[in-house]
């Protein structure tokens, strides 16, 4: 351990390296920093974890890393070019650091990620995550136009560039999305930016069963309406469409009579909503059991009332993207479920669980996993980033 | 050439009617819509499934053939050009609907389906497919996909990668797969975000479920006239900085208007600069966005500003710029499209280089561009029978990239890198950033036979740097050069 301390202090500087559980941590400072200790790592076969705010490293498998490498000195959104709407950031930046830094000229990342106080850019990248902007403005693999990598042997590399449209190579940032830190580490990333709405306006529709609202959030996705965000929220008293419309303000207020009548129509009524509503999935995360399921929309309300059979609660997003948490009475239905939603061609991740629980994490892979393991043999050879942490245990 | 039994290997797979091997009938595959470069395919398949692509590669893969896949040979930078070794395999045959799920908005599709089709197919339910390069009535999906094909209504809509969610690959090895999932999301590396736009290198797709959008309830579209290119592109500026998010905005210059008015007569305005801005959405919307629209093209200096109302004069409109290139024939016997991207803030500095690079070099430029996300086309006329003169165009448009690199962009918005951006890409990427592409490329073609030779700066072999350089027939001829 000191053999390690002392190696990556050469680099950094001793205020910036500690002890950490078994391990040694190290802040780096620049992507060189993170290449030299990246270099250092693999020629030691040292197992490295990337670490932003802390807030997602229980998901996947569990990492037991020689090294963890925290980002938080990479903090700066470097570049804002607001008359372009792209922005640079560095991967250490909090989520909402960035957002207050774009807000002042009422632009954003148009992506309302979890605990955006404390993750990082990096870490949002790493997991993939998104909320329910995802409807109208798309994931991460539809926002990021390019980033900058350090891969296991020290080279960094730029995919992409500041530019939106742009064919030229491959996306290899869309590799590095969702990868969970196990090709490379990301330290910077280059957005495109969208404006900050002018005007939104947010309404629930309750009712006792998931099926007629499942109904409802079909017809709104092809309806003419200028919907930004919509989510079932199952609790284990009833169910709730949320609905966020988003435009200038008259249209949002002919649009809500609008809703309200397309409600009515399915014999439901609309009721406004208090922007809180959007945080239902992070209050989810407090269960022991946390699970992110994907299933095509007209699935959606099927399976949210399958969890609440179980006992859970979930939020899920139009697009088809399911939360659900658990208490540890209602796992025992996770199988099955799993199963079920597997044949409806979806997936089910379990995302947290108490240690002793052992239900697998990712679930069935697909036929494409000999291929992925390829593709992480040629970026990490040594198997150093992260590794067993992802699907297939790579 | 192939060997007897190599032939009868094909044959074998995809049938004596789907195998080409006669001179005279492989001419047709020789070169796409980059016509300048031709090579001559050894042979031609026209496989029916999937199950005959898995095989052909097969024979590929065990002989160590190069293949190309390919669709309506439409692409703008030598993507489907063959290498005079390898199989050219066509998907013209391969072009049925597999699948239409309205509810989930997504559609099955072959490889061979063209672009038109798929929204002529969802259009009754009131959707589209979304991403629309102008040769889309007769251009295939799969093609698309190779090239991560955009087009004027991507700046709202996002390009082929934003609407693709599940691919069926056969990879260089013959082995096939599924990349990506009909669910978003789905556990594992996003392969199918890599895949799309790889240009043919990592593999063939075979069928694709993709995301359709529904159709917007208003459309307007405005022509705007200026006196010059820079106080159209402020207009363009002005409208994003108003948070508005047009589905299109395009900027024609002079020449390319009386180019594309000779051809179809889509009733353009005279002038230096013609804005068109379209915008779609909900009625309510639309209207109140169009009239701030108008509001900043008068402020810009816009002398008219006129409103296509119907349907018919959309599509006219439309006609218009979407026959811009093929139109740009009537001013000049020969001309080269080119693809840059810059941001857009740097249109007025970037064109008016341009046009002193032209004008140093005595050829002009016309240009026509996606103005609300930077991509220019710049096309460079030339007659090829005045000697020298296509070497001079040639390496105009290649500066003219790089000027575009130099600015903060890129060498190619939508057209690809094919065989004709090769060197620039060098000159956009690092060592190391190529490298890292190339770690992928190997992964996924280890025996590099993937339409090799296209893409990377130079031919490149899985383990070592920089593999055997063979001279390209223009380069022998003098033509090209190679630098």
């Amino acid at each position: 351990m000191n053999d390690i301390s002392a190696v990556v202090t050469a680099i950094t500087g001793a205020e910036h390296v500690r002890a950490a559980d078994h391990a040694v941590a190290v802040a780096a400072g620049s992507s060189e920093e993170v290449a030299g200790i990246l270099r250092v790592a693999n020629e030691n076969r040292w197992a490295v974890a990337g670490f932003g705010g802390g807030t997602k490293q229980n998901w996947g498998y569990a990492v037991k890393p020689t090294l963890i490498l925290e980002m938080h000195r990479l903090n700066q959104l470097r570049e804002h070019t607001w008359q372009d709407m792209t922005c640079t950031v560095e991967a250490g930046c909090t989520w909402s650091v960035m957002q207050s830094g774009l807000a002042q000229h009422r632009q954003h990342v148009a992506l309302d990620p979890l605990w955006p106080e404390r993750a990082t850019v990096g870490g949002i990248v790493a997991t993939n995550d998104s909320g329910v902007l995802r409807l109208r403005y798309g994931g991460l693999r539809d926002l990021i136009i390019g980033m900058t990598i350090v891969l296991a042997d020290g080279t960094i590399a730029h995919t992409g560039g500041k530019v939106v449209k742009n064919v030229a190579g491959y996306d290899l940032h869309k590799l590095m999305i969702g990868a969970f830190g196990t090709l490379g580490l990301v330290t910077s990333v280059n957005f495109r930016l969208h404006a900050l709405p002018q005007c939104v306006s947010s309404f629930s529709v309750p009712a006792n069963a998931a099926e007629p609202l499942g109904k409802m959030m079909l017809k709104l996705l092809h309806a003419q309406l200028c919907t930004v965000a919509i989510q079932l929220r199952g609790t284990r008293q009833g169910f709730s469409l949320d609905v966020q419309l988003s435009s200038l303000q008259e249209v949002v207020e002919t649009q809500a009579v609008a809703l309200r009548k397309l409600a009515e129509c399915e014999g439901l009524s609309t009721e406004a909503a208090a922007e809180e509503v959007w945080k239902a999935r992070q209050g989810l995360m407090e269960n022991d059991f946390v699970c992110k399921g994907t299933m095509l929309p007209s699935q959606v309300a099927r399976f949210a009332e399958r969890v609440r059979a179980a006992g859970g609660e979930s939020v899920t997003q139009a697009t088809g993207i399911m939360y659900a948490g658990f208490p540890a009475a209602g796992v025992g239905s996770l199988p099955q479920l799993r199963s079920e939603v597997e044949i409806a061609r979806g997936s089910l991740m379990v995302l947290q669980q108490p240690p002793e629980a052992k239900i697998d994490t990712w679930g069935t892979p697909p036929d494409s996993l000999p291929l992925m393991r390829e593709i992480k043999r040629r970026f990490d050879p040594e198997g150093i980033l992260n590794p067993g942490r992802f699907l297939g245990r790579i | 050439m192939l060997t007897a039994a190599i032939v009868a290997e094909l044959r074998e797979a995809v049938g004596t009617g789907g195998l080409i091997v006669e001179r005279n009938q492989l001419q047709t595959y020789e070169c796409d819509a980059l016509a300048m470069l031709r090579t001559l395919p050894a042979a031609v398949v026209l496989p029916r499934t999937t199950a005959q692509v898995a095989a052909v590669i097969g024979i590929c893969a065990r002989h160590k053939i190069p293949f190309v896949g390919r669709g309506a040979g439409t692409g703008l930078s030598g993507g489907a050009l063959p290498d005079d070794r390898g199989i050219v395999i066509s998907f013209a045959r391969m072009n049925r609907m597999l699948d239409i799920d309205i509810p989930n908005q997504r559609v099955r599709v072959e490889a061979g389906v063209t672009n038109s089709y798929v929204t002529q197919r969802v259009s009754s339910s009131g959707h589209f497919y979304a991403p629309d390069p102008s040769s889309q009535t007769v251009c295939t999906i799969g093609g698309n996909i190779a090239e991560n094909s955009g087009g004027a209504h991507c700046l709202k809509y996002g390009f082929t990668t934003n609407h693709v969610l599940e691919l069926e690959v056969v990879l260089p090895t013959g082995d096939l797969v599924h990349l990506g999932s009909p669910t978003l999301d789905a556990p594992g590396y996003d392969l199918a975000g890599v895949f799309v736009g790889s240009e043919g290198t990592l593999g063939v797709a075979t069928s694709m479920m993709l995301r359709i959008v529904r159709r917007p309830e208003t459309v307007q579209v405005l022509l705007a006239a200026f006196d010059s290119i820079s106080a159209a592109g402020q207009t363009v500026s002005d409208i994003i900085a108003a948070s508005i998010l047009p589905s299109a905005m395009e900027i024609m210059d002079r020449l390319a208007i009386q180019a594309a008015e000779a051809a179809v007569h889509a009733h353009y305005p005279e002038c230096q600069a013609l804005l068109l801005v379209e915008v779609d959405g909900p009625a309510a919307e639309v209207e109140l966005h169009m009239q701030e629209v108008r509001k900043l093209c008068r402020a810009n200096g816009a002398w008219e500003d006129r409103l296509a109302l119907s349907e018919q004069e959309r599509t006219l409109v439309w006609k218009g710029r979407k026959a811009a290139f093929a139109a740009t024939g009537r001013l000049s016997p020969d001309y080269i499209v080119q693809d840059g991207v810059i941001p857009r803030t740097k249109l007025p500095v970037v064109l008016e280089k341009v046009a002193e690079m032209a004008a140093e070099v005595g050829l002009r430029v016309s240009n026509v561009f996606h103005a609300g996300d930077g991509n220019l086309h710049p096309l460079v006329l030339y007659n090829r029978s005045i000697p020298g003169q296509e070497e001079i165009a040639v390496d105009l448009s290649m500066r003219i990239l790089y000027l575009c690199v130099d600015q903060g962009g890129s060498i190619t918005g939508e057209h690809g890198v094919g065989r004709e951006k090769q060197q620039a890409l060098g000159y956009m990427y690092s060592e190391p950033d190529l490298d890292t592409m190339q770690r992928v490329r190997c992964g996924f073609d280890p025996e590099n036979i993937a339409n090799p030779d296209k893409l990377f700066p130079r031919p490149r072999l899985c383990g070592e740097k920089t593999g055997k350089y063979t001279p390209h027939p223009l380069e022998t001829a003098g033509v090209a050069e190679f630098f």
